[in-house]
């Protein structure tokens, strides 16, 4: 049974034509055969709180695990989990044991893939997996002295590279990655921190750290490394015109302004904020399970965390990540960037671990957050509280990111296009989002179950996710 | 009347708790001022029922007490077991060097051994902030946290506000609540950065009602400023790198001790230019209250942070903050099994 879909009075995103409105879609034999906007009495009652359907999501930053941590995700269960949060594309972060940096480990990598998706689709036909596209080192083993193999990774299809876990330490290794790289028309995505500032940091530096008595990782040490990435950038464009800088996960306002500031002039930058930064603030690691927007006053001042009763205990390893959480008026920066588009993508920084590694002290837990099937739910939570636009938010996680991927060369994004053009293969989310879903161990698709909203309802279920006209999850309350 | 007027009968049997809820000791942020006083009440009775050095009372009796400490400590270590053989429980100690943790045993799988082995109250002491919430989801007696990085130390606050309730009157002696430390200035001097005991502190005394400074060189203030300004949970307090506004009119004065590994990470110049610029000396008290008190949670480098003859002066409280901490770790251990038994009792 192929993929034959009719979607009947939804409200359609469209974010590569900037429009939204009740339609039709029509799906046969996977591939898009119509999209009709619909007007007058047909248009009658559809409205953007229930059945949503727009392009599958584009995640710029995912950690899949394998090779080497299978007990925190394996490639099958992070496209799974993927698949679940309305993901049609996924980029894997390179940071695998061993990392992915050079054609041999990223033709494993695609074998690996290749095998999960003979799998699913061993479940019936017109079954598979979101597409896989990766990131490679920017040096050999990730160790920050020799430049990988960019041209041979270029060649068999890489991304771009990423030291990610990790910033490029050196400066000058940085500015040769992004010379080279660039020549490649690739881009170098950098996880900026100054090592030096951050050294033994357990949560972001402000008052939550220190009632709490955790080292602080200050905002400094994002913003010093994002300047010294904008100023090696401009350095290196003048001369290479393909040079192109990422930065993944920006988390304080200090960051966005710089950020503002290079687009203005026009350097080639481009930047992700994560979920759980623009809606989760520090206050959760105290046990404060409110929104961040929620954690401000009307002057955009943050609440007392300890002004209530919080609603979980402190120092729930599920909150330790990196970059930590912020306060809650730097989630409002992150949230300003999405609005604004300083900040091109929403990515997740899906990075999953094993219960026993987090099951530990909380200086002593890995960093990271299980976030692939809830970035959905946050953002949406946002857009309900009125903080992101329906459209905006969709943008983000689909058209934004998919031109990071493509640079200005305007080079395709890969395997899932994903735009809603007539006769491609079908690559769409739909969910409900006047539908909700619990987070709990069960209903996560992810090996890691490392989430700060376990417990918590989220609106927006997806009902059905497809990528290049193969259904990759379907709602067991959907049918066929 | 509060159980600060009972015999020391009442103390013997079961301490009467009608309001004390907690079943784990592993901060006081969550204190009020009623618990606080409730304690020192309970407190008081120990002191009274054992003034005779060889008194043993049965509240803990067939009870066990695992005291399990993953950082080298001495006072606070045999202040506890002195309080839980007291109290009549059988204790057992256990340090991180002398267990199965030196072969990479995780702390959960080190408590869930305790556990099975029939322990039912667990003083824990470790280096990483927050290790003792890890503990009450997989152990069903009681936590009470030893200190734990540089987060909290329970007791060490319970047992400083406890000295100061002995030693000094209450200004408003008539109002309702009974003494307190309202009108009083409390100056807090020191390591605040990495200081469990400062953290503490803060909690209990503003709890008090004290007029709380906390001082100490910029590095080492870092994020006090943040809460001082912010006051969590809306108790207010004054963070400041100036010693000398800080000892003005003090009631008290409490230092914290300087590590010498501190200097490493760029936080100090040196010891002696810290003993010169923030040292509690004669000299410097001098701008204090006439009668002002003075303490330290040990151990102390006399002559960095404190000058010896202030340690050892008429205002020192720091040998009874000690004596203090066996009535003080008394009352925590009954009145959280006391909270254990009521939460599984009939009823």
């Amino acid at each position: 049974m192929t993929l034959d879909l009719d979607l009947s009075r939804v409200w359609l995103v469209d974010p590569d034509r900037h429009r939204e409105g009740p339609a039709d879609v029509v799906v046969r034999h996977g591939v898009i055969r119509a999209v009709r906007w619909l007007r007058g009495a047909d248009a009658s009652g559809v409205h953007d709180g229930g059945v949503v359907v727009a392009p599958a999501f584009v995640d710029l930053h995912a950690h899949l695990r394998e090779p080497g941590n299978d007990a925190a995700e394996t490639v099958a269960t992070g496209l799974a989990a993927a698949a679940h949060g309305g993901f049609g594309l996924v980029c894997a972060m390179p940071n695998t044991e061993p990392a992915i940096d050079d054609a041999g480990a990223l033709a494993r990598l695609e074998a690996a893939v290749a095998a999960a998706a003979a799998r699913a689709s061993s479940g019936g036909e017109g079954h598979g997996l979101p597409a896989v596209r990766a990131w490679g080192a920017v040096t050999v083993d990730r160790a920050g002295d020799h430049l990988a193999p960019m041209a041979e990774l270029a060649a068999a299809g890489i991304a771009g590279f990423s030291e990610d876990g990790a910033p490029v330490r050196s400066a000058t290794v940085f500015r040769n990655a992004l010379a080279y790289a660039g020549a490649l028309g690739l881009p170098i995505v950098d996880h900026p921190e100054d090592l030096g500032l951050t050294e033994g940091a357990e949560a972001g530096e402000g008052l939550v750290a220190t009632v709490l008595g955790l080292k602080g990782w200050p905002a400094a040490g994002e913003v010093s490394a994002v300047a010294r990435d904008l100023a090696i950038l401009e350095d290196v464009a003048a001369d290479v015109p393909g040079a192109r800088l990422h930065l993944t996960h920006l988390s304080v306002a200090g960051s966005f302004r710089l950020v503002r500031e290079a687009k203005a002039r026009g350097l080639p930058v481009t930047c992700d904020v994560t979920p759980h930064h623009l809606a989760l603030s520090d206050e959760w690691v105290a046990g404060a399970r409110r929104w961040a927007w929620d954690a401000l006053d009307p002057e955009g001042r943050r609440l007392d965390p300890w002004g209530r009763p919080r609603e979980a205990g402190p120092y729930d390893t599920s909150t330790r990540v990196n970059p930590p959480l912020r306060s809650p008026e730097d989630a409002a920066a992150c949230r300003a960037a999405v609005r604004d588009g300083t900040a091109d993508a929403i990515a997740t920084d899906h990075a999953p671990h094993g219960t026993v590694a987090k099951s530990v002290e909380y200086g002593l837990a890995p960093n990271g957050i299980s976030g692939i099937e809830t970035a959905l739910g946050v953002v949406l939570a946002a857009v309900a509280a009125g903080q992101l636009t329906l459209a905006r938010a969709i943008e983000a996680l689909t058209a934004g990111p998919r031109r990071v991927l493509a640079g200005p060369a305007g080079r395709p994004s890969g395997v899932a296009d994903g735009r809603l053009a007539l006769g491609t293969p079908a690559s769409l989310v739909v969910f409900d989002r006047s539908a909700t879903w619990t987070v709990s161990p069960a209903t996560l698709r992810s090996k890691g179950k490392n989430s700060p909203l376990l417990g918590r309802s989220l609106a927006g279920r997806v009902l059905l996710t497809t990528s290049n006209g193969l259904v990759t999850y379907r709602d067991e309350a959907l049918t066929p | 009347m509060s159980p600060a007027g009972g015999a020391p009968a009442s103390a013997t049997a079961r301490p009467a708790s009608p309001r004390w809820r907690q079943r784990h000791l592993l901060d006081v942020d969550s204190l009020d001022w009623d618990d606080l006083r409730q304690l020192m009440a309970v407190a008081d009775d120990f002191a009274t029922a054992t003034r005779d050095p060889a008194s043993k009372l049965d509240v803990l009796r067939g009870v066990n007490v695992t005291i399990l400490f993953y950082e080298a400590s001495t006072r606070t270590r045999v202040s506890f077991e002195v309080a839980a053989k007291k109290l009549g429980a059988d204790v057992v100690s256990v340090t991180a060097s002398g267990s199965s943790v030196t072969k990479g045993e995780s702390l959960i799988d080190t408590v869930r051994t305790l556990a099975a082995t029939g322990t039912r109250m667990l003083v824990m002491r470790h280096a990483t902030s927050g290790a003792p919430y890890l503990v009450p989801g997989i152990f069903g007696g009681n936590v009470i946290n030893g200190g734990d990085g540089w987060h909290a130390h329970p007791t060490q606050a319970l047992l400083d506000l406890y000295t100061l309730r002995q030693v000094l009157p209450a200004l408003d002696a008539g109002a309702a609540d009974g003494w307190s430390l309202r009108g009083r200035k409390v100056a807090i001097v020191g390591d605040l950065l990495h200081s469990r005991v400062a953290r503490s502190n803060v909690w209990t005394l503003t709890a008090a009602g004290a007029d709380l400074w906390v001082c100490a060189p910029g590095p080492l203030l870092r994020g006090f400023e943040a809460w001082a300004a912010a006051g969590a949970a809306g108790r207010r307090f004054t963070a400041t790198t100036d010693v000398d506004a800080a000892l003005r009119d003090a009631d008290v004065v409490m230092t914290l001790r300087i590590q010498k590994e501190r200097m490493a990470g760029g936080l100090l110049p040196s010891l002696a230019e810290y003993a010169a610029t923030y040292g509690i000396t004669r000299e410097r008290l001098a701008a204090a209250s006439p009668e002002v008190l003075v303490m330290h949670p040990g151990p102390m480098n006399e002559g960095v942070e404190i000058a010896p003859d202030v340690a050892d002066g008429p205002g020192s409280l720091i040998t009874s903050q000690v004596h203090n901490g066996v009535a003080v770790r008394m009352a925590v251990l009954s009145l959280l099994h006391a909270a254990e038994a009521g939460a599984e009792g009939p009823g």
